[in-house]
């Protein structure tokens, strides 16, 4: 028999305590403008003990002037919250663990701070719920994780709480969506209170708080690659790529890392490719942040379309003068958009990205012993996109070559892996166990951390060639072409000379003269730009490089 | 295949020499072969260059002959140990000996080797006494500054005692580094992150504005050659007149700019409309620039 409850139930839980913080932080407000001074009592008045908390902080935009306030409120007032949060970046966001206001963390990437937080995470400061990629964290806030309350950070806002966040919008739609239409509070830090914004990206109606914060949010311009420092083997892998790969498929859709390898490739497309009579046919269309060593590319007519997760500091005027090419607002500012951007590289013909290791079945990780980083955004973009389903050259081409797959036709991804076969100090990139398994045991993770699983991977090429695993038949096959390509390292060393040879044949192992690069050729005098002040000169003056890039 | 432009700044010391004189004409003195080693570095633990990290020789510009010096700044960052020292001290004394059309001096250096101290020291003594005995017999001694490391130190000194001095850019001319600035004054005087500060404050274009180097060219190799060939041949006269009309304008500069505290403020003291541009012009329209602030003081 059913019991019946004394009291009916309360549906609207969240919507009171939403009002009733309202309410508490209200008398630290003018309007909707919080009194900067009384931030902290501010806070202490809308977060309540247990909230879950989302500090905005991205690749590069951080609510830095919040999180710090939230570092020094009462730990009587506040404590135990649980922190979701893509970038851990800034000391105060991971002050907050070490004085006992927040215990709980979900995240996706710690960059600089990992080897502190591996620090709080030993002692018990910091228990880690799970370690994420972006799309997965945001489709989380939507789920499990939706915050009780968030911090944003934005351009401008005016006395209604309309956010302006001009080309650096980035995790903000996200973090506001979820926040906003689930009683949560929104507090969003600016560097400017206007009587008009520029453009409307979030309506004041979802802003609950709005604080001028006495200096402009922290940026980080952390997508600017020197072409000065690029090397020749980075421009002879640069060539292997364009031939062996971007040529032979037919790639127009495509995501780029942000290393130097992806960069030496932007900067051959106008000498290499356009020589190779490639424009039109390659490259048209990326989805990647606004990195300057792209400049050339666009100006010269290769890419044609680009849509950006975050910008990128310097190239504001440039992006706002190509909107045929970026996507532009009508106050005539780029916008950009995490997840957007890593959906359409997930459903573009081909990622291609960097690694510190690969073992033998084509599984890498960027893990190290000493430090907890994360992920990011590469998860996504490095993986089979199976739930596609539209053609294109590229895609059924790399399909067909698949041969561990069954009768009904299919179309495949290109992922692509560039790495040199010794990293950073001469350590072998190629390894036959990744360091991941000792990380998973010492931070006791429920998987290692890996960042493209190898039976995603279609293609990995160093400086001694491309392998294409598309191409093996078996698991020993695969491992024989990744060792192909290992070059003198102890892996590539243990090669079955015979079998290579058997692989090369068929084209799962392909050399530099396999390819029709001539290795002579690659030189520095291929880059388009081969310094920042090249750049410069390619937007005629309308990239503005940070001054630490400089030197004139 | 496309070739934007032959560098300068990229190339290291043997390409700059090659680039420069005409093809074939080289003729190396010391070099590599020879294996004439620092003989301090190794009681350092530390590797050593079989050329000592420049390159000496003759060869023709043009067809004119020239003795020539290139520093390797992949080499200790250029830094000037004994054997280097002696190297560049022998080439300036056989110029007096044998008169050439020029010397040319490829500078890429941080100064003294400290490795070596006293012996980097005295070095940098002889290669200053016979610059000027070079200069006496009437050579002209010509410096060209483009690399990673600029010139600092006591060569920026020896630069300053040369006939004329050329340089791309990239170039910097100063006696002490940004970093050494920032540690013994603060960051507050000087931040040597800050890079287009340090561009403004010791970079070319504020040498070439403030008189004291004699022309700007882009980073091009060709663009350096000529600059070059424009200077062979031509002594500064090396007198007293010379010397105190380089006093007096070191006066006048002082007295005109001594409160500048950027150098964007000396620019718009010497007439320039938009300082702010000035970083960003290329080698042609700074040149224009030049011109027309030297042509309105006339």
């Amino acid at each position: 028999m059913l019991e019946k409850a004394d009291a009916p139930r309360r549906w609207d839980t969240l919507e009171r305590s939403y009002r009733a913080r309202i309410e508490r932080g209200a008398a630290f407000a003018d309007g909707k403008i919080v009194r900067r001074d009384e931030t902290e009592r501010f806070l202490e008045a809308v977060i309540e003990p247990g909230d879950r908390v989302c500090i905005e902080g991205n690749n590069q935009k951080h609510a830095d002037f919040l999180a710090a306030a939230l570092s020094k409120t009462s730990v009587e007032a506040i404590h135990d919250l649980h922190i979701v949060q893509s970038n851990i970046a800034l000391p105060p966001h991971l002050d907050v663990f070490e004085r006992g206001t927040a215990r709980r963390l979900d995240f996706c990437y710690a960059g600089p701070q990992g080897l502190r937080m591996a620090r709080l995470v030993a002692e018990g400061k910091i228990e880690v719920g799970a370690i994420h990629t972006y799309l997965e964290l945001y489709s989380r806030y939507f789920c499990d994780l939706t915050p009780h309350v968030s911090f944003v950070a934005a351009d401008a806002a005016d006395a209604d709480g309309n956010l302006y966040t001009g080309p650096n919008t980035e995790d903000t739609p996200a973090i506001v969506e979820a926040t906003a239409f689930k009683s949560g509070v929104l507090i969003a830090q600016v560097n400017r209170i206007v009587d008009k914004v520029p453009r409307v990206d979030v309506p004041g109606d979802w802003v609950s708080f709005v604080v001028e914060a006495p200096k402009p949010h922290y940026i980080e311009p952390i997508f600017t690659r020197d072409p000065a420092v690029i090397t020749e083997v980075q421009v002879l892998m640069a060539m292997m790529v364009i031939r062996g790969i971007y040529e032979k498929y037919g790639v127009t859709r495509l995501n780029h890392g942000i290393g130097f390898d992806t960069a030496a490739i932007e900067l051959i497309l106008p000498t290499y490719a356009e020589d190779l009579g490639l424009k039109g046919k390659i490259c048209r269309y990326m989805s990647v942040n606004p990195c300057p060593t792209l400049i050339p590319a666009i100006e010269s007519g290769f890419v044609e379309s680009i849509h950006c997760a975050g910008s990128e500091l310097g190239m504001e005027a440039y992006t706002a003068a190509r909107s045929d090419v970026f996507f532009i607002g009508r106050d005539g500012s780029m916008r950009s958009n995490r997840i957007f951007c890593q959906l359409a590289g997930h459903y573009s013909d081909l990622f291609i990205g960097s690694t510190l290791q690969i073992d033998l079945e084509g599984n890498s990780s960027t893990a190290t012993l000493s430090r907890i980083t994360g992920f990011g955004g590469a998860p996504n973009f490095g993986s089979e996109s199976r739930a596609r389903r539209h053609g294109s050259e590229a895609w059924l081409k790399a399909g067909r070559e698949q041969r561990l797959s069954g009768e009904m036709p299919r179309g495949r991804k290109l992922v692509v892996q560039i790495v040199e076969t010794f990293g950073d100090g001469m350590s072998p990139t190629f390894v036959e166990r990744l360091d991941a398994w000792e990380l998973q045991k010492t931070f006791d993770m429920p998987l290692p951390p890996v960042m493209v699983y190898g039976d995603d991977l279609t293609h990995l090429v160093t400086e001694e060639g491309i392998a294409n695993l598309l191409l093996c038949d078996t698991m020993e096959e695969r491992a024989q072409a990744i060792r192909g390509v290992a070059g003198y390292t102890p892996v590539g060393m243990k090669r079955d000379r015979e079998m290579v040879a058997r692989l090369r044949e068929k084209g799962a192992v392909q050399y530099a003269e396999d390819l029709g690069v001539d290795k002579r050729l690659a030189t520095r005098d291929l880059l388009a730009a081969r310094s920042i002040k090249d750049l410069v000169a390619w937007s005629g003056g309308l990239y503005d490089p940070p001054s630490r890039f400089r030197n004139w | 295949m496309r070739v934007a432009r032959h560098s300068f700044y990229e190339a290291t010391a043997r390409r700059r020499v090659d680039g420069l004189l005409d093809q074939n004409s080289f003729r190396e003195f010391c070099g590599p072969a020879a294996r004439i080693v620092s003989p301090h570095l190794p009681a350092l633990g530390m590797p050593v260059a079989f050329d000592d990290g420049v390159v000496v020789g003759e060869g023709t510009i043009d067809g004119r002959k020239v003795l020539i010096a290139a520093q390797e700044g992949g080499f200790m960052g250029g830094a000037v140990g004994e054997v280097h020292g002696a190297k560049i001290t022998g080439l300036l004394e056989r110029a007096a000996d044998v008169k050439p059309e020029a010397v040319v001096l490829l500078l890429d250096t941080g100064g003294v080797r400290l490795h070596e101290a006293n012996a980097g020291l005295v070095a940098m003594g002889e290669i200053q006494r016979a610059a000027l005995s070079a200069r006496h017999a009437g050579v002209p001694v010509i410096v060209a500054i483009g690399g990673k490391n600029g010139c600092y130190g006591g060569m920026s000194i020896v630069a300053r005692s040369c006939d004329w001095i050329i340089a791309s850019e990239e170039g910097r001319l100063s006696i002490s580094g940004p970093e050494v600035i920032e540690t013994v004054e603060g960051i507050e005087e000087f931040d040597a992150q800050d890079r287009a500060l340090v561009w403004r404050t010791m970079g070319a274009k504020h040498r070439r504005l403030i008189g004291e180097i004699d022309a700007l060219v882009a980073d091009d190799m060709g663009a350096f050659r000529s600059a070059i060939l424009n200077f062979v041949g031509r002594p500064r006269p090396l007198d007293l007149d010379a010397l105190e009309a380089e006093h007096a304008m070191l006066s006048r500069r002082l007295e005109r700019f001594w409160d500048c505290a950027d150098g964007r403020d000396v620019w718009a003291r010497l007439g320039i409309n938009d300082p702010a541009a000035v970083p960003a012009l290329d080698a042609d329209s700074f040149n224009g620039l030049v011109g027309a602030l030297e042509g309105g003081r006339s």
